[in-house]
């Protein structure tokens, strides 16, 4: 299944749009989904170190805009956004 | 009563005159504004600006989560809070978050003021890239949010 993941944060310079696409298997996890992201970024980013800090770091967030921890399984073709480290104020 | 927006600079403006209208009455005794700026120093930078960025659905959603806290945690009664904060790109000494809170007594609307924008701070999904002079921008280190 195809997994649109929304860009916010530090993690907008992975692409230039503000999203990046990922192809799933059925009843993958976070976990699944924050493993392609950083394969995405050995293969992009030559393992960008600090890139792959971010990714290590995020959080990520549902279509429905709940937070959700590594576990969540992704049953369904999806947005879901990833959540660097925040900071606001 | 909770007002919260997040405000894209691009096609409007934030303004404490929209605060003062919210939380004005006559059943609160203490009004207090918290205005947070884009200052021009940051690490020993010089900052020109900063671009704010949000996660709009989720912002709204942790504003609401932490007024409701706060209601439960200091049980006040008559509260008006005013919550918005900008994303886009500020310049030197724009405003990038205003929280008005009135009560009926200045205690308990420094508290209320406080609290929220410390869990802001904590929790709320809001990032910013800094701009200076001669070097590149960078968007600043954060606090991971906590799954639960």
């Amino acid at each position: 299944m195809k997994i649109k993941l929304e860009l916010f944060g530090a993690s907008r310079d992975f692409s230039k749009k503000d999203y990046l696409e990922f192809n799933l298997k059925e009843k993958s996890s976070i976990k699944d989904l924050r493993q392609k992201i950083l394969n995405f970024v050995d293969s992009n980013f030559k393992g960008n170190e600090n890139y792959k800090k971010l990714v290590l770091s995020s959080t990520f967030c549902s279509e429905k805009n709940n937070i959700v921890s590594d576990n969540y399984k992704i049953t369904e073709q999806q947005k879901i956004g990833i959540i660097p480290p925040i900071g606001g104020g | 009563m909770l007002y919260a927006k997040v405000v894209d600079v691009s096609k409007e403006k934030i303004d404490i005159a929209k605060a003062q209208k919210f939380i004005v009455s006559s059943k609160y005794g203490a009004s207090i504004y918290f205005v947070g700026t884009v200052r021009d120093q940051n690490n020993n930078k010089k900052v020109t600006g900063i671009t704010y960025d949000s996660h709009d659905a989720l912002v709204i959603k942790s504003f609401e989560e932490i007024y409701q806290e706060a209601e439960t945690k200091f049980k006040f009664e008559n509260i008006a809070v005013f919550i918005e904060h900008i994303k886009g790109y500020a310049a030197l000494g724009d405003t990038s978050i205003i929280i008005a809170v009135a009560c009926k007594h200045r205690t308990q609307a420094y508290e209320f003021s406080r609290y929220i924008i410390e869990e802001i701070k904590k929790r709320t999904p809001i990032w910013k890239k800094e701009h200076y002079i001669d070097e590149e921008s960078v968007w600043l280190k954060g606090n991971p949010i906590k799954t639960r």
